[in-house]
């Protein structure tokens, strides 16, 4: 989003999905969206001063191959839901910002929903070194804390620790297991608490 | 004392074909160190009147204390042929000055690692068998060694004085014993036999095997005698040397030989070998020890021996030595034969090549070492390290087998794990001096040629034990020596003084530079863990690192024994585990490998450089595998070359090949650290059958398919059946019949089973093999000495691996009990981990 900003695009509302509330989880095993933190994603549009238009997972990672067609019930039509609702919502929306850096399937099916939509998807990360980009984020003074774990070498002592805290750790396991240092495999998610787009800043 | 100088030895470095590299191997106690001192005082470094009791290859003070050989030595000799015998050389000499070079190696099973590294610079071997007690375990541990290396054996029959004065042998009864033992070394050596080799055994008639006594200095081959008749018979020297042994006669009356032992009247003829060879000695022995002196007088005349003014003083005991070393000096009588039988490193090399050397056959190297060229790029093999005076630093003892390394030359240092065309384990540096090592002395020359070994100064720091040293940028390593012990037991030592720490750290790599077979390292519960072959190898190693590596004082605990953790039956489900992302899964059973496939595969008769299709025919035609499952082993482990296989059952899965990597990474480590008590896994094969893995490369990387292979490897583990497997020492015990009684009940104590119980022809002694635990082995050698009075002396080596069958999971069974003890040592949580933390339900 800094990177469409810089690009001279207006960030016009924030969209997010997060898991269905009769399920009582806090956490699916999605293969496209982070689920973990989604209570606090509220506190985001405050922060940015953006709206927020949310909406319930219902599909499940129906086709899992690699390449994406219309599916019912899969877990992408529910981003199709969402996107759909936003422009209805806001219809000068024209893009939306893809945080892919190296995962295909979730560009794919991303592009899929725009293409379908009108929209076009910016994914200014896109294939950028991973390393640099890291560094890139702490240096701009991004913000952010690790909430969930899922790869060899982190554990739960890692969690709640930023970025920059982790940076060494993380590139140390890049070495040694091959780890993609912006846990671009699922290894981690964070959740951001100051980033230049904040007004405020979130304190945990 | 010294009379042969440097110079002379260099000069005959040159003449490849004049040198022989032996080493001295035997088992213990059988006289190895005291043997070779008659042959250094030939040489003349020690005066003739210590040999026997200087035991001059033994350098250390607690060698000299113990009265055993711990370091193996080595010394150079000059020998001087005489000119006339020079025909009965069958492989190609060059003037008549010959240079030994002749290792002596110690005869502890806990130091054949010492052995190995010895075997492996040498072409020949000097087998030394005791007359009384014949060949022991050791001995034939040593002599198989011998001959995997590829190294030719000759045999002397040691301490006859002792059946002569203690036993008081008949003279057939004498010929009978040395029979059998020639034969029972027969027996070994056709059984290990490598065809490309030839003829290996030992024939007395053809003069590999000589007789006598290193501590009286005396010895023969019946080359000796054969010389001494030959004149007088006026027959051929080989012919007279044919007729001495074996079912040869004479009959005085007619002066005819015979093939049968009785005469035409039916009248008993005495066996050549009995009338010509023991006669004269028993009738020595006989005259001396019995004081009969003119008789003594008439003897030494006949037999033209002279003795000075002050030896005719003598009696008994000292006046038999000084007449016997005069009438068959040992020394004379073992160098003519090393000189004549043994192999010369031109002779040697052109067959132990391919043994040797781990690239092809026909690149420079290889042809250097066939060729034993020393204009070829110099190869080099060093095969340990010998502690300098210089506190911390070590020359490196080694074989040039091709080339010539001097001082200042610049070479590649390759370690054991140097690939070609890689730059991991590599170092390019100088060679600060060359050196020639004689016993307890080093000299200084100026280079070595191909053939020779030599001792190098300023390589210590690049290699840890064992390395190629190489100045041909395509050189491929020397093969690996491969040790018959490995380090069963173990124990932690910490120091009393927290400052001492790095002193001690310091003290653990000296002590793994010094010693090939020694194991240090640290565990995961920080502990330092020195690994030894046996309780006296581990006492030798910690005495050593208090006292001269270390020099701090230390704490150690008791010794423990390493486990192997093996499987009992197929896994009863098939075991699955998700990756920490969810998205990728794993299906994987386990199931046992049977005992004699392990044991190949640590024999390295299956290994994992094989060719998939010839192991895989193998292994379908010899274990009963699956052609299909076979052929797609997809790797060894732990460390590549462990007796688990990783089993690719799985049918048609997509991108599989992408993780094969990681699987293999996390084979390796789930091996090396098993599922019960973080011990190694021992013939475990594991089977993944299926496969299910995220669309996206990005998703299924190393990070997240290497634990959950980990994870599917010990839930399957879990399920089937997992049990342990302890090291086994095969006990030989030789003791009179009396204390048998206590043999038994100390063994029986110790969980230790007899299984063969055979009286020694011949002797009141009795030679018990036995089973043991090496864990109880703990203090079972002065245990038994005190049950018996002293009189039974075990030898112990590491022999196979037992299942120790019980359920992990029944508190009662000793399975559980040492589970929990061993992972109590180790720091982990008393209890095996359930199942549920490594399977996942889909």
């Amino acid at each position: 989003m800094m990177h469409c900003r810089a690009n001279g695009h207006d960030i016009v509302a924030l969209a997010n999905l997060y898991p269905p509330k009769q399920s009582g989880k806090d956490e699916l095993d999605s293969f496209v969206y982070q689920t973990v933190g989604h209570d606090a994603i509220q506190w985001y549009a405050e922060c940015m001063d953006l709206p927020l238009i949310r909406r319930e997972i219902h599909g499940t990672p129906k086709r899992q191959a690699l390449d994406y067609e219309t599916t019912i019930d899969d877990e992408t039509e529910d981003l199709y839901a969402l996107l759909k609702e936003v422009k209805q919502r806001y219809p000068a929306v024209e893009a939306v910002s893809v945080g892919a850096i190296l995962s295909n399937y979730q560009r794919i099916r991303v592009e899929h929903v725009c293409q379908r939509l009108g929209l076009t998807s910016l994914a200014y990360l896109w294939q950028q070194d991973q390393a640099e980009l890291l560094n890139s984020m702490i240096d701009n003074g991004l913000q952010a804390i690790l909430i969930k774990v899922a790869a060899m070498g982190l554990n739960e002592r890692h969690l709640g620790k930023s970025l920059g805290e982790m940076q060494p750790a993380l590139m140390q396991l890049h070495d040694r297991f091959g780890l993609h240092v912006c846990g671009e495999g699922g290894e981690y998610e964070t959740f951001t608490l100051d980033c230049p787009l904040f007004v405020k800043r979130l304190v945990v | 004392m010294v009379n042969f100088t440097i110079d002379q030895i260099r000069e005959l470095m040159d003449k490849v074909t004049n040198v022989r590299n032996m080493s001295v191997i035997a088992h213990v106690d059988h006289g190895k160190s005291t043997l070779p001192d008659s042959l250094v005082s030939k040489a003349g470094i020690i005066s003739s009147a210590k040999a026997g009791e200087a035991r001059f290859t033994d350098t250390r003070q607690d060698e000299q204390d113990r009265c055993i050989t711990i370091k193996s030595t080595a010394i150079s000799m000059f020998f001087e042929m005489p000119k006339e015998d020079l025909g009965d050389i069958k492989q190609k000499t060059e003037g008549n000055g010959f240079l030994i070079n002749l290792i002596d190696s110690p005869g502890h099973v806990d130091f054949s690692s010492e052995v190995t590294a010895a075997l492996r610079v040498t072409d020949g071997a000097l087998v030394v068998v005791d007359c009384v007690e014949g060949v022991c375990v050791q001995t034939e541990t040593v002599l198989r060694q011998a001959l995997t290396e590829r190294i030719k054996p000759v045999i002397i029959i040691n301490k006859v004085d002792r059946a002569l004065l203690e036993l008081q042998y008949e003279k057939e009864v004498l010929y009978q014993s040395f029979q059998r033992t020639i034969e029972t070394v027969n027996v070994i050596i056709s059984t290990y036999l490598d065809p490309s080799l030839g003829d290996l055994q030992v024939y007395p008639e053809k003069g590999t095997v000589a007789f006598g006594s290193g501590l009286h200095g005396w010895g023969f081959t019946l080359r000796q005698f054969a010389k001494r008749y030959a004149a007088k018979f006026g027959v051929d020297q080989e012919k007279m040397m044919n007729r001495l042994w074996g079912d040869n006669y004479f009959n005085p009356k007619t002066r005819k030989w015979a093939k049968q032992g009785v005469d035409a009247d039916g009248q008993p003829l005495e066996r050549a070998f009995c009338m010509f060879v023991l006669d004269p000695i028993f009738k020595l022995f006989d005259a001396i020890m019995n004081v009969k002196k003119e008789q003594t007088n008439n003897m030494l005349e006949k037999l033209e021996i002279n003795l000075k003014a002050e030896e005719r003083d003598l009696e008994g005991k000292a006046l038999l030595k000084v007449v016997m070393r005069k009438f068959l000096p040992a020394a004379d009588a073992l160098l003519e034969m090393l000189v004549i039988h043994l192999p010369s490193p031109v002779t040697a090399q052109k067959y132990r090549a391919e043994t040797l050397y781990e690239g092809p056959g026909d690149d420079e190297c290889a042809v250097g070492i066939k060729n034993c060229d020393p204009k070829a790029p110099l190869m080099l093999y060093v095969s340990k390290m010998v502690p300098t005076s210089d506190k911390g630093r070590f020359y490196a003892f080694g074989r040039v087998f091709s080339g010539t390394v001097r001082s200042g030359l610049k070479v590649r240092i390759q370690g054991p794990n140097y690939v070609p065309g890689k730059k991991e384990d590599l170092f390019v540096k100088s060679i600060q001096r060359t050196i020639l090592m004689m016993g307890r002395y080093v000299e200084p020359i100026e280079d070595c040629p191909a053939g020779n070994i030599v001792g190098l100064v300023g390589v210590d720091q690049f290699l840890l034990k064992s390395g190629t040293i190489t100045t041909s940028e395509v050189a491929h390593n020397m093969k690996v020596m491969k040790f018959s012990v490995s380090p069963v037991v173990q124990v932690a030592v910490e120091v009393k003084n927290a400052n001492d720490l790095p002193k001690l750290v310091e003290g653990l790599k000296r002590l793994s530079k010094s010693d090939p077979c020694v194991l240090c390292f640290t565990n995961e519960s920080g502990e330092h863990i020195v690994a030894g072959a046996g309780e006296l190898h581990l006492e030798i190693c910690l005495k050593d690192l208090e006292e001269d590596h270390a020099q701090v004082p230390l704490k150690k605990t008791d010794p423990v024994v390493g486990y192997r953790e093996t499987l009992q039956a197929e896994s009863s489900i098939t075991c699955l585990s998700k990756s920490p992302n969810k998205h990728n899964r794993i299906f994987m059973k386990a199931a046992p490998l049977s005992e004699e496939l392990s044991k190949e595969i640590e024999d390295g008769k299956v290994n994992p450089r094989d060719d998939f299709k010839i192991r895989g025919r193998y292994l379908a035609e010899e274990h009963g595998w699956d052609p299909t499952d076979a052929r797609k082993i997809w790797c060894f482990g732990p460390d590549t070359t462990g007796p688990n296989v990783l089993v690719d059952s799985t049918k048609a899965v997509q991108y599989l090949n992408e993780i094969k990597d990681s699987c293999i990474g996390a084979f390796q480590w789930a091996t090396r650290e098993g599922v019960c008590c973080e011990e190694p896994m021992r013939g475990c094969r594991f089977n993944i059958l299926d496969v299910a893995l995220h669309a996206d490369a990005i998703h299924r990387g190393a990070g997240q398919i290497m634990p959950t292979c980990r994870r599917v490897i010990y839930a399957s583990a879990l399920t089937a059946e997992p049990a342990l497997q302890e090291p086994i020492y095969l006990v030989e015990i030789q003791c009179p019949e009396s204390v048998m009684g206590g043999i038994y009940s100390v063994l029986n104590r110790r969980r230790g089973h007899v299984f063969s119980e055979e009286q020694r022809p011949g002797t009141p002694l009795y030679n018990v093999k036995a089973y043991l635990p090496v864990k109880e082995s703990f203090g079972f050698t002065a245990d038994l000495r005190s049950q018996t009075g002293g009189q039974a002396f075990p030898q112990s080596v590491f022999d196979h691996w037992k299942l120790m069958t019980g359920d992990i999971k029944d508190e009662k069974c000793m399975l559980f009990q040492t589970i929990t003890d061993v992972r109590k040592r180790k720091g982990l949580e008393a209890a095996i981990p359930p199942l549920d933390r490594y399977y996942d339900k889909l």
